[in-house]
């Protein structure tokens, strides 16, 4: 078959065996590839309600269908698992170059069970497999340097996913890393990895990926980049790639700021985009990525990829650091420990704001840089006031008794848009998959950025976090599902129509609009009757940022607040255009008409 | 005489060259046997463009003790992205070296003198296999399309090739 290798490997820690089998053609053809194949594969490989830290709770490593070919922004890798920090599915998604050297090697899927009883690196040279100590050398190394290691030990051109100090403590939103600055980062994959005792794998493919007719793919897709890809839709994200977001969330109230108790960050314009352009020095680009978004930056010494806006938002405004210099060397060292930057800003924010309040003195204050720098450090190696940190903001509120500081849905810290400035992310937040994320929707695309729709109602917003509004380019969750099949990268606004063009080359048969419609559905319902099974919290998001007692008293978002019944009525709103009754479970007839083919 | 360049400063690390030229010569995707590459160091930063300069480097054309690397006349047109913008559009002809498999023993010879490290036995035809500039509509260039970046590009000066130092970044 053309695109997909028809491979899957297959590797057991416990026993360090590893074992190939041919990919199941029939869901690739249901659900395409990365979600919605990951989403297929997890239902049957987790074992209903297992203990996420438990050896048979696998982690699946899943490319798209175009990974390894030239369609742009297609090299993404979605990593998966039953996530240890909120019991739920996690879908986590990574750029760079690991997922098209899979498929090189020769493999769509790699299923890791198991749990090593020693510390082990896996190395995969196309069909050759090894498990490798990886005491006494790579456990405790950071992540630039285990990918160093690998490429001096195992090859030169190896590509490598790997955590850092973080991961090997268990922290709760370790990530995984490749090419040093991109990160799986949600939702806990470093921790479920370092419990595994998986230091890394390292992998190198020498083969092919078959697309049919090579010449003539060619062909095609140097019309689909310049007449979809290479546009000005698009290239904001060459020329100055999510820095741009900081002035722009600020300006309407919508950027975390001090934990949360504004969204307008008064030294926003030291963090801004024009800041970063100042120190930039180049730009780079995923694997077969025409954009080319990633920003290099240099100050004080320390150069590097990024902060990209989550990381401004989060580790910047959220802890009162309006110091382009100390957000640069903070954003370094999480990416060095194998931090996530969303959750890690917000409980520095939050133990800041106890510091502040007088609940626990923390040592670290809003603005200051002297604590904030330490904090990674500590909360990587669970050190001194470091073990209340790695709690995360939900256990940590709690254990001082100030429940109501944590911002978090599910156990996953929010990102950075306050729903308080643009109510249409409260319901996107809400029901999202994997908890508190905005990749699955993006209604501040036209609440905000485009001005389309009025950010201060819910009124037809549900609506718009289910189909998204594609005219106008903003995403619904269930066209992020079949986007995140692909894998199309976010800054390719990739449209259904495109969509059909790019899986007619694959399965040699057209695509409706509708059909790549459905196929979202399709893969949100699957994970919504996987969250089901494995016992879901309440859709809901923190009451402060929806009661009248939580509205911010300064900026653009000043005053508003959504109200707690205006939520509701909203979330029965989403449910009943889901097909879901009260409790947001699926109908049998919105199973049967989506083609859902698993059944609670 | 016709050869393609990266520019180290401009390029981008995205591989888009690698993976059109293994999928118009080897009719798939497999840029392991690419005939140019980008060395990319992810946590500096640093680029170097490996590429055949031709006869405006020829030393496996010199060493070839079978006389297998062959000259080659081709036509091509000058791509959009020119520098010389007068010169976009023209259709020039020039000279590329490329393997007469016939005569190629896979001596190994030539992989060794490379200065740009891009030529190499083809790991099913266990002959040299190296750049052709695509029969003269390269599909590296034709794939570096970003307006903001186009490192990928045609040179036809001969003294160019002190653009492409020999030593790999640190």
């Amino acid at each position: 078959m053309d695109f997909y290798q028809g491979k899957v490997l297959r590797l057991d820690l416990s026993t360090s065996t590893s074992v190939v089998e041919p990919l199941n053609m029939e869901w690739a053809e249901r659900y395409i590839g990365g979600k919605g194949l990951l989403l297929r594969y997890l239902w049957d490989e987790v074992p209903p309600q297992v203990d996420p830290w438990a050896p048979e709770n696998p982690v699946i490593l899943m490319t798209g269908p175009f990974a390894g070919t030239n369609v742009s922004t297609s090299s993404r890798l979605v990593v998966g698992c039953k996530s240890p920090q909120t019991g739920i599915l996690n879908d986590s998604y990574v750029g760079g170059s690991f997922a098209p050297e899979m498929k090189f090697a020769g493999y769509d899927v790699i299923i890791i069970t198991g749990e090593s009883p020693e510390p082990v690196v896996v190395t995969i040279k196309d069909d050759v497999v090894s498990f490798v100590p990886a005491k006494p050398k790579y456990w405790g190394m950071r992540t630039s340097e285990i990918e160093q290691a690998l490429r001096d030990d195992f090859d030169p051109d190896a590509k490598t996913l790997s955590i850092g100090p973080a991961g090997e403590n268990e922290i709760l939103w370790a990530c995984l890393s490749t090419d040093q600055f991109h990160k799986a980062g949600r939702g806990g994959h470093g921790a479920l990895w370092g419990h595994k005792k998986l230091k890394a794998v390292a992998i190198r493919g020498t083969g092919s990926v078959s697309v049919g007719d090579a010449r003539a793919f060619l062909a095609d897709l140097l019309r689909i980049h310049s007449e979809y890809v290479l546009t000005e839709d698009n290239l904001w994200a060459n020329e100055e790639g999510t820095p741009i977001l900081a002035q722009v969330m600020s300006d309407a109230g919508v950027m975390p700021t001090r934990n949360w108790s504004s969204g307008t960050f008064d030294e926003v314009e030291n963090i801004n985009s024009d800041a970063f352009l100042k120190i930039r020095t180049r730009n780079r680009a995923c694997y077969q990525c025409a954009i080319g978004c990633r920003q290099f930056h240099e100050i004080d010494g320390v150069t590097g990829e990024g902060p990209e806006y989550e990381t401004i938002a989060l580790c910047g405004g959220n802890c009162g650091i309006g110091d382009i210099s100390a957000l640069m060397k903070f954003n370094e060292q999480c990416d060095q420990l194998g931090l996530d930057t969303i959750s890690t800003g917000s409980v520095v924010g939050l133990a800041m704001d106890l510091t502040e309040r007088g609940i626990k003195d923390f040592g670290m204050r809003f603005g200051e840089t002297e604590g904030y720098l330490k904090a990674p450090g500590l909360l990587a190696a669970r050190e001194g006031l470091g073990a209340d940190l790695a709690l995360g903001v939900r256990a940590l509120a709690a254990k001082y008794g100030a429940p109501e500081l944590a911002m978090e849905v599910k156990n996953m810290e929010l990102p950075g848009y306050d729903p308080r400035g643009a109510f249409g992310m409260s319901l996107g937040y809400a029901t999202s998959d994997r908890g508190g994320c905005h990749m699955r929707t993006y209604p501040i695309a036209d609440e905000v950025i485009a001005g389309a729709l009025a950010p201060d109602t819910l009124d037809g917003k549900a609506l718009k976090v289910v189909w998204g509004n594609p005219a106008e380019g903003m995403i619904g969750e269930n066209f992020s599902a079949v986007k995140f099949a692909g894998i199309w990268c976010d800054f390719w606004a990739i449209t259904p129509e495109q969509i059909a063009q790019l899986l007619k080359h694959v399965w040699k048969h057209e695509f409706s609009e509708e059909e790549v419609f459905r196929i979202g559905e399709r893969i949100w319902n699957l994970g919504r009757l996987f969250n089901l099974r494995e016992g879901v919290e309440p859709d809901t998001i923190p009451q402060k940022l929806y009661s009248e007692e939580g509205a911010h008293t300064t900026g653009a978002s000043a005053g508003r607040f959504i109200g707690a019944e205006t939520f509701e009525k909203a979330l029965r709103e989403f449910y009943q255009i889901r097909g879901w009754d009260e409790n947001g479970v699926p109908s049998e007839a919105k199973l049967a008409e989506v083609g859902v083919d698993v059944r609670l | 005489m016709p050869h393609v360049l990266i520019s180290s400063k401009k390029c981008t690390g995205c591989h888009m060259c690698e993976l059109a030229c293994s999928a118009y010569h080897e009719g798939a995707y497999r840029p392991s046997v690419a005939r140019l590459y980008s060395e990319c160091n992810p946590t500096t930063g640093a680029i170097r463009g490996h590429t055949c300069l031709q006869l405006a480097c020829a030393k496996c054309q010199k060493v070839c003790p079978t006389g297998a690397i062959v000259t080659k006349e081709i036509t091509l047109t000058i791509p959009g992205d020119f520098p010389a913008k007068e010169k976009v559009g023209e259709v020039v002809k020039g000279y590329v070296l490329v393997v007469d498999e016939d005569l190629c023993t896979n001596c190994g010879d030539c992989y060794e003198v490379c200065p740009t490290n891009v030529i190499h036995e083809h790991p099913d035809r266990h002959v040299a296999f190296k750049c052709d500039l695509c029969d003269g509509d390269p599909q590296c260039i034709a794939f570096c399309q970003n307006p903001h970046v186009l490192a990928v590009d045609l040179k036809i000066d001969k003294a160019d090739r002190e653009l492409q130092p020999a030593e790999a970044p640190a």
